[in-house]
């Protein structure tokens, strides 16, 4: 794998922060949020800030930015200089004129950065109105130019439309133009492509390089994921907990880490070589899904409309103790798959058969006594989880619908929490006083605790930090030992597939593309689509975990099993 | 668009067809003799026959009730039991009145409490926000006759700046109209103040911690610029749908404001028809105010769509 080499060490400091501490506002004993952070980062440069979520990486930024929220952060000690302005003593206004015109910024998410009731070209005009003296024609034909510069199709038209109205990529476009209009020395990107499909990730990507390019901006880019870094970053910066671990060229880093905490990372990231499949705790099929077709709308009134297809013909099969995965893009279907299985939503046509009954036509009520056979996971442990229950409640509320006692309900309940690692005593506690991991352990653990045939994960461990979605993924493999249960993995993430799916079912606008055996399937992809997916997966040349080069001799001889 | 809107229009004819029927119910359906109740106490038997007579109720409900929508639909709301002078005339005199205070209530409440609102939310848990939230307990707290008559005390009285009470038409004479008018409308306002702005705060700083809000001010947008171009009409909708409705209650609730200020609106007219059970008079009352509601709704879920461009119908 090819890294960046370059040299910067004569390239002028856009920015230097020195012995920065941020802390809790009006509290300065507490622990501080930052503690004595240096940072520099030189013209044409791209700098990598990488860390956990809670390390300060984004707090960081915001600060460089000077957008603490000042109700609960500020700046206790240290410096950020922006060539020779001192950014932390600087007023309002001085730091609105510096904003766009010499630090800009891109966000996570592109659909809630931008304003949803103003049209995206007068959100990017607004900064040349902000600005400049330009007359709006002016503004304007810059407005137009620039979206043109980002590789926006169309660019009359999508001036005057509304964010929702574009697809995630465009929005990001939208953000970058907005951001780089007025040629900024410095653009901070805070995990910009993390929201994005690979492939639309592979394109902002490459967008951002070609911007850095022309215009010589240095950026400091914020990311939790290192694939990302070993594509993008001349130097890297590992945080944790406030604190500076380790900063070295990505080569340097990724080949040789100092630090305990930086190998943790490493190892951490999911291998994109599949793992052998496991053998079936049973040889007859727990779930056969056959023909599962979902059209959402049609119908209509008086002339009867189209509908949307959000699965096609849809048919696999899961043994009991292995794990089907569908992989897929945003809009693929994958979900909408998970839903119908789940009988979330009612499926317009095909049959569900789960432990020997068929599920895709029962009523409702009919229904209820075959809930506790499939159970589901969601991706945000945040909101899937009543905030006004304690963990026991949740726990023994589905055992206790289908008629166990609650004793002995809330004995099982004392076990589960031991399954899945989490001391007895936290099932008083409410979700708010669990950490983002442990609470999709509570999730996992409520699931099993209806003793289900099928286990839906519906991108159970994408919010999750890599080191603590190794220890969600090693759960769900324990618990599948376990109890034989059957699991289908829904998710968009190549590299979490691989380590944790027996079989693997890619989808693309609603239609099977490919379905197989994970090792076939991902080591030798026969559908374009396939190999698509896994070309853009960043960083996908390299062994994080040993710290080398992936040749592909060791992608085929990891999928021969 | 216009679809969208014609449907609406059409959709609020089931409504008002369903108010109509409990209206016409509501005199047929009272216990006793509608007759006698109209007629009073001291009425003869052939009185009380001729007015049977005149109102039809010889005939069976439903033609009734036919007759009755027949005469709605041409405009006839009948004649007032008491003046002896037609129900729509009595009304189309007094609405005049009602319509202008309620308006001009509304126009300075919304220029005072959006504002207000605005500005409690941007500076959040400080003495503005905590000034801006006690007037707003003050405004709902605060009888409406007594804001009123410290209100005359105060201005018409001590100061003589303005009439203590009267009304004067906007036709004759906008000074005239609005010295008049000045008192009663502030006196209205103050409870939709205190509504609006709580609203407004609300609404406000829900949407101050939109990830969009962080991305203007990331683009060095002035403040002023944040707060009413970024976030107002993001959280315009909940602040309309009060408005609306507080211009529906305004309408149907002046009547303590137009005694205490002596306005010949309808809402005196209201308390008069009650005192002499002028049915025809209260039945149209009834038809007015619903239809006014069903009318504002109306207007504010077609604006919806005007402020946020993702309500599509």
């Amino acid at each position: 794998m090819q890294f960046k080499n370059k040299d910067f060490s004569n390239a002028r400091e856009v920015l230097n922060v020195r012995n920065l501490r941020i802390g809790l506002t009006g509290r300065p004993q507490a622990q501080p949020v930052i503690d004595g952070i240096d940072l520099t980062i030189r013209a044409g440069e791209t700098h990598c800030l990488v860390g956990e979520s809670g390390s300060g990486k984004s707090v960081t930024s915001l600060a460089a930015m000077g957008l603490l929220p000042k109700s609960a952060l500020e700046v206790q000690s240290g410096s950020i200089m922006l060539d020779d302005f001192e950014i932390t003593s600087a007023s309002h206004s001085q730091m609105r004129q510096l904003r766009a015109r010499r630090i800009a910024m891109i966000f996570q998410e592109p659909m809630t950065a931008l304003n949803p009731v103003l049209r995206v070209g007068e959100q990017i005009m607004e900064v040349l109105n902000m600005h400049s003296d330009l007359s709006q024609s002016e503004a304007k034909k810059r407005t137009l130019d620039m979206m043109d510069q980002v590789h926006l199709p169309d660019v009359n038209r999508i001036f005057s439309a509304f964010p929702h109205q574009l697809s995630g990529g465009q929005r990001q476009r939208i953000m970058i133009a907005m951001a780089l209009i007025l040629d900024p020395d410095l653009l901070i990107a805070d995990e910009p492509t993390t929201a994005l499909d690979v492939t639309t990730q592979l394109q902002i990507l490459k967008l951002i390089a070609e911007m850095q390019e022309r215009h010589g901006t240095a950026v400091l880019f914020i990311t939790h994921d290192m694939g990302v870094v070993a594509e993008i970053a001349d130097t890297v910066t590992v945080m944790q907990q406030g604190q500076i671990v380790e900063r070295a060229p990505i080569a340097e880093l990724l080949t040789n880490p100092q630090k305990e905490y930086t190998r943790t990372l490493l190892t951490a990231v999911p291998n994109l070589t599949p793992r052998p499949a496991r053998p079936a705790a049973a040889q007859s099929e727990v779930v056969r899904v056959a023909g599962l077709d979902m059209t959402y709308g049609g119908g209509g009134f008086l002339r009867r409309s189209e509908g949307v297809k959000a699965a096609q013909d849809v048919s696999f099969t899961i043994k009991p103790g292995r794990t089907l995965g569908i992989v897929g893009e945003s809009g693929s279907g994958k979900s909408t798959v998970a839903r119908a299985i789940m009988r979330l939503i009612d499926p317009t046509a095909g049959s569900v058969n789960v432990a020997g009954t068929e599920i895709a036509q029962l009523s409702r009520r009919q229904l209820r006594d075959h809930r506790k056979h499939l159970q589901i996971v969601f991706q945000d442990p945040y909101r899937s989880l009543n905030p006004r229950w304690t963990v026991a409640r949740s726990l023994c509320e589905g055992p206790i619908n289908f008629g166990v006692p609650r004793a002995e309900a809330m004995r099982h309940a004392a076990e589960l929490m031991e399954l899945v690692d989490l001391p007895r005593d936290a099932l008083d506690r409410y979700p708010h006083q669990f950490s983002g991991g442990q609470r999709q352990r509570i999730a996992i653990a409520r699931a099993v605790a209806m003793k289900p045939d099928l286990l839906v994960a519906d991108e159970a461990v994408s919010a999750l930090d890599v080191s603590v979605q190794a220890q969600v993924l090693d759960l769900l493999d324990d618990i599948q030992e376990r109890f034989g249960v059957a699991m289908l993995f829904i998710t968009h993430d190549l590299r979490v597939a691989a380590q944790i799916c027996d079989e693997v079912l890619v989808m693309q606008r609603g239609v099977v593309v490919e379905y197989g055996p994970a090792g076939e399937v991902l080591a030798n992809p026969r559908h374009d689509y396939t190999r698509n997916l896994i070309e853009a997966a960043p960083g996908r040349h390299w062994d994080f975990a040993n710290y080398r080069a992936l040749d592909s001799a060791a992608m085929t001889t990891g999928a021969t099993a | 668009m216009l679809v969208y809107i014609l449907k609406r229009v059409l959709a609020t004819i089931p409504v008002m067809l369903i108010v109509a029927v409990f209206v016409f119910l509501l005199l047929r359906l009272t216990p006793g003799d509608p007759a006698a109740i109209l007629a009073g106490d001291a009425a003869t038997p052939a009185q009380l026959e001729r007015i049977r007579d005149r109102l039809g109720l010889n005939d069976p409900l439903l033609t009734q009730f036919f007759t009755w929508m027949g005469q709605l639909l041409r405009g006839d709301l009948g004649v007032s039991l008491l003046s002896n002078t037609s129900v729509a005339g009595m009304l189309g005199d007094r609405l005049g009145p009602t319509l202008n205070i309620a308006l001009m209530t509304i126009t300075i409440s919304v220029l005072l409490a959006v504002p207000m609102g605005v500005i409690a939310a941007w500076r959040h848990r400080t003495w503005v926000d905590f000034l801006v939230m006690s007037f707003s307990v003050l405004g709902f707290s605060v009888p409406v006759f007594v804001i009123g008559y410290i209100l005359i005390q105060i201005f018409a009285i001590e100061l003589r700046w303005v009439p203590v009470q009267g009304y004067k038409a906007p036709s004759e004479g906008f000074g005239a109209f609005f010295s008049r008018a000045i008192l009663p409308s502030l006196t209205l306002a103050t409870i939709y103040v205190a509504l609006i702005a709580r609203m407004t705060r609300a609404s406000m700083l829900e949407v101050l911690g939109e990830d969009y809000i962080r991305t203007a001010r990331a683009k060095g947008v002035r403040e002023n610029v944040v707060l009413f171009r970024h976030a107002l009409r993001n959280a315009a909708v909940p602040i309309l749908t009060i408005i609306g409705t507080g211009f529906a209650l305004l309408i149907s609730g002046v009547v303590v404001t137009e005694s205490v200020f002596n306005i010949p609106g309808i809402g005196r007219l209201t308390v008069d028809a009650i005192l002499a059970r002028d049915y025809p008079v209260i039945q149209a009352m009834i038809l007015l105010t619903a239809g006014i509601y069903v009318f504002v709704n109306l207007l504010v879920d077609v604006s919806y769509s005007f402020f946020d461009p993702r309500i599509r119908y």
